[in-house]
């Protein structure tokens, strides 16, 4: 168990800046995620934290060990890949024993420990299996034991269940989170699912362009970002071009995009006259008459989608096209396409953004 | 990838170093000396264009260069026009003993070009069997030699490139692409010429343009049924072994244009492969069709006759190592002869083309193994320099190579001239680069994660190469280790020029027999050849499971 320090880390490949001044601190026993579309550096960070590529400038250190010219082999990283890398040749105890046959680990305690490894990932009985007898999740099951029987100083993953599917892929993820919480491994977690790393993290730390955008527990990611790329990429949201208009009461602003009128938050836009307002669609509410009237809106039903326990309805509202979903609902909450549906966005539910930035506006601010 | 920020001298790049090192002792250094002969006179040595002028001026030359043009263009039309419907009708329609078949052809294909040529002149040459037949029969045959002898035997022994590589290309497009095609509306013959046809069309070039190249340096058949028909390779080697100089210089200009023209081939191949490729996931299969009546009764014939022709002149060898003999003349009746014959005056001749492959295919499978590693894994500068290097001795005929070596290690540092290691340094260089390319191959289809895990497990790059990458390779290097050493038994046009009378090998020896007349002693160790080749190929088809690729591959 170990805390991680990155400082400063840069990493070019040719012309392209895949890793921009990477600053993070991930602390002992902490399962922290980089969270980011493909390409935006972050296995990039990973393989660079695991020794595959070296950094072209700032520093890394495990514990208070400085890392940057320990090779791979040393660093002690248990890895679990992505197209689990489980060694094809060799038996499921054959694989999990790899790294500590490496270690010259005494027969007896090599057996016990790929024993107990196997048991983790509830792979008991399966020693002398091959591979190719294995489904995916059991592959990567054993990717898991294979990386932590050698009680890595931090357990790296680089997106491990995005060749599982959508089931297993849930089955999977708590388990990685039970057994990381119950050994209490440092844990870096590699994904391009939002909602993967909302529900397995401790912290996240949202990565695109090379650059970190936001660093928070999931909660503040989803409810308070930064900036509009962790708005949009984050969870489903309503995102408006508007106006800023005249001041209101209570420490709002009007604001307009075509016909639409809102009340939102002023702090952060003064002397601002345009912007970018984003809401959640979970986060309307029914209109009723203590609904300040400038918030309603009403739109001509487009689209339909019905997902269990959230329904789904895509309108037009003067050419503007919102989102918005109804929880538990009802057969009543579907209305047919082309029904008018009324509804309210409470101001506080409005996010504003630079528009050239991306920058949140009032963010931090009464 | 780089392991962490230690630079010290690694295993890679001592590999790096040595396959550097070899590329340029035995490639660049004897190329060098040809290029400089070609461009020196004669007597004075001093730098001169007098034999490039000779070569472009004189009739003799210009001829051998059309003969060689004229074969390489007929083998190819008449191979496409024999591989297209055998890989056509053995992969749509239900042939009957097609992989029979396919083994038949491979067997053609592998076997020592000579052969075939010299089986062509026991049944259709001055005193051929078959031809004294169909002439007694009323028939007027021509003899084999010179142009008709030479491009017969090269079809029937090239055609299966174009018919091993259409077929595998055919059998892997995947079904729904014709059957979107016939959903669309069209009839099954515009799909062919629309979908099918240009779907499999890179794979019909590619193994057009590798016929084309195996028929221009091909060595042992116009050497043998040839006569006065001379091509470039039969030309380099009259034209060196008359010029008893010390100064191999209208032989050098010749090798220089044989070089040329198969760097043309090489690079219109190479441009032509990456410019087309339809890399399919073969998600369905074609349907194989089943005919009936008279269509199915013509295919098998047509299929049959396509590959119990180059089957024949096998057979025929195999058929006269059993004939009794008397000195060089067969007699009447069987016996083992020939093959006493062999093994009581010539037990050396064999020992040493299995002693000299043997030796060959440990150092092409370990030094290809690890270089081809270096490439696949490890692109660093010097890396991307080694690479094309090691194409070279694609485009290097072996009759070139042969000048070459005899020229430069006649002499000091490095006097190899007369000795196993010049032979076995023949067969070392020329099947290099497959076996380079194989393993780099192989490489590609082995995940690198494997190789991250193991790392990342705490093994240092050794010993992951060891317990990780290699067991992963093992197969795909012993089997392509067997095609080498198929490849060094039969190898001739190079080891002609460099062997003396103690490092005989068993295909100069056939060569030697064929031209003194001695067919018995040719015929069983043909033979001999025919069966290791076979042997290999069973064994790498059987405990492999390698496809035709393997084969076309070597």
């Amino acid at each position: 168990m170990t805390s991680i320090r990155i400082a400063g880390v840069e990493k070019r490949f040719g012309e392209l800046l895949a890793l921009s001044d990477i600053n993070l601190e991930i602390e002992k026993g902490e399962f922290f995620t980089l969270l980011g579309p493909s390409g935006c550096g972050k296995t990039t960070l990973l393989r660079t934290i695991a020794g595959f590529y070296r950094q072209d400038a700032g520093d890394i250190f495990l514990g208070d060990e400085l890392i940057n010219d320990v090779p791979a082999y040393r660093r002690n990283t248990g890895m679990v890949f992505q197209n689990y890398a489980v060694f094809p040749h060799m038996t499921v105890f054959e694989n999990v024993a790899y790294g500590l046959k490496v270690r010259k680990l005494p027969g007896d305690e090599i057996s016990r420990k790929v024993r107990a490894a196997l048991k983790n990932v509830h792979l008991e009985g399966y020693e002398s299996r091959t591979p190719d007898k294995l489904s995916g999740g059991q592959q990567q099951r054993v990717g898991l034991a294979r990386a932590m029987a050698i009680e890595p100083r931090v357990l790296l993953f680089d997106e491990p269940l995005s060749n599982l599917d959508a089931k297993l892929r849930v089955e999977m993820r708590d388990e990685i989170r039970a057994v990381q919480k119950a050994l209490g491994i440092t844990a870096i977690y590699v994904t391009h699912d939002q909602e993967e790393a909302l529900v397995i993290s401790d912290r996240i730390a949202v990565v695109n362009f090379g650059k970190i955008q936001q660093v928070g527990a999931p909660w503040e990611i989803y409810k308070d970002p930064a900036n509009l790329f962790v708005a949009t990429f984050v969870g489903k949201i309503n995102k408006l071009e508007v106006e800023l208009g005249e001041p209101l009461d209570k420490g709002l602003r009007k604001a307009v995009s075509g016909k639409v009128e809102f009340a939102v938050p002023s702090p952060g836009t003064e002397g601002r006259r345009s912007a970018i307002l984003t809401f959640r669609p979970e986060d309307i509410v029914e209109t009723s008459e203590e609904t300040p009237g400038l918030n309603r809106l009403s739109g001509t039903l487009t689209s339909t989608s019905f997902l269990g326990t959230v329904a789904s309805l895509e309108m037009d509202v003067h050419g503007t096209t919102i989102v918005i979903e109804r929880h538990r609902p009802r057969k009543s909450d579907i209305p047919g396409i082309g029904s008018t549906v009324e509804f309210a966005v409470p101001p506080e539910a409005c996010l504003l953004f630079d528009p050239e930035t991306g920058a949140r506006l009032g963010r931090g601010r009464p | 990838m780089r392991m962490g920020g230690t630079k010290r001298a690694d295993i890679w790049s001592l590999v790096i170093f040595a396959g550097f090192a070899i590329v340029i002792v035995f490639l660049i250094y004897p190329l060098f000396d040809i290029f400089r002969f070609s461009f020196a006179d004669k007597e004075t040595g001093a730098v001169s264009l007098a034999n490039w002028k000779e070569f472009f001026g004189r009739a003799y030359y210009m001829r051998a260069f059309g003969h060689s043009m004229v074969v390489a263009v007929l083998v190819t039309v008449f191979s496409a026009l024999l591989g297209i419907p055998l890989a056509f009708f053995t992969t749509r329609y239900r042939i009957r003993g097609s992989s029979l078949l396919s083994t038949l052809s491979i067997l053609a294909l592998l076997s020592p070009p000579f052969i075939g040529a010299y089986s062509w002149i026991t049944m259709l040459g001055r005193n051929g069997f078959l031809r004294n037949l169909l002439i007694s029969a009323g028939i007027r045959v021509p003899q084999v030699y010179g142009l008709l002898g030479i491009v017969l035997a090269d079809t029937l022994q090239y055609y299966p490139f174009i018919s091993l590589m259409l077929a595998g290309s055919l059998m892997t497009i995947d079904r729904s692409l014709e059957e979107a095609s016939e959903n669309l509306g069209a009839r099954s013959i515009r799909t062919f010429f629309s979908v099918t046809l240009p779907l499999v069309l890179p794979s019909l070039t590619g193994g057009a343009l590798i016929v084309f190249m195996m028929s221009l340096s091909n060595f042992g058949t116009p050497m043998i049924i040839g006569g006065n028909y001379l091509v470039l390779p039969t030309l380099a080697y009259n034209l060196y072994t008359s010029e008893i100089s010390e100064r191999p210089g209208m032989a050098a200009t010749v090798s220089i244009i044989l070089m040329l023209c198969a760097s043309v081939i090489i690079v219109l191949q190479q441009w032509l492969s990456a410019r087309r490729k339809y890399a399919s996931m073969l998600v369905n299969r074609p349907v194989v069709k089943r005919l009936k009546g008279v269509r199915s009764l013509l295919a098998h014939a047509l299929c049959y006759l396509i590959v119990g022709l180059s089957t024949l002149p096998l057979a025929v060898i195999v058929f006269y190592s059993f004939r009794k003999t008397s000195g060089p003349v067969f007699t009447a009746g069987f016996g083992l002869d020939s093959y006493r014959q062999i093994f009581f005056d010539v037990p050396k001749t064999v020992a040493n083309s299995f002693v000299y492959s043997f030796i060959a295919v440990i150092l092409i499978a370990t030094i290809g193994t690890l270089i081809g590693f270096t490439i696949a894994r490890k692109r660093n500068l010097f890396v991307k320099i080694l690479d094309p290097l090691l194409m070279i001795p694609y485009i290097v005929p072996g009759t070139v190579l042969g000048i070459g070596f005899i020229v430069v290690f006649n002499r000091q540092p490095l006097y190899l001239v007369g000795t196993a290691t010049i032979i076995i340094m023949t067969y070392f260089i020329r099947r290099l680069p497959y076996s380079v390319r194989s393993a780099a191959s192989i490489l590609k289809q082995i995940d690198p994660a494997l190789e991250e895990a193991g790392i990342n497990l705490g093994s240092p790059p050794g010993r992951t190469f060891r317990t990780v990458t290699l067991p992963l390779m093992q197969s795909g290097i012993i089997s392509g280790a067997i095609m080498s050493w198929v490849t060094s038994m039969n190898e001739l046009s190079a080891s002609i020029l460099l062997y003396v009378g103690k490092t005989m090998t068993m295909p100069i020896k056939i060569y030697l027999s064929v031209v003194d007349g001695y067919f018995g002693t040719a015929s069983a160790m043909s033979t001999i050849l025919l069966c290791v080749t076979g042997l290999c190929m069973f064994v790498v088809i059987k405990y492999f499971n390698r496809g035709s690729d393997t084969f076309i591959a070597a």
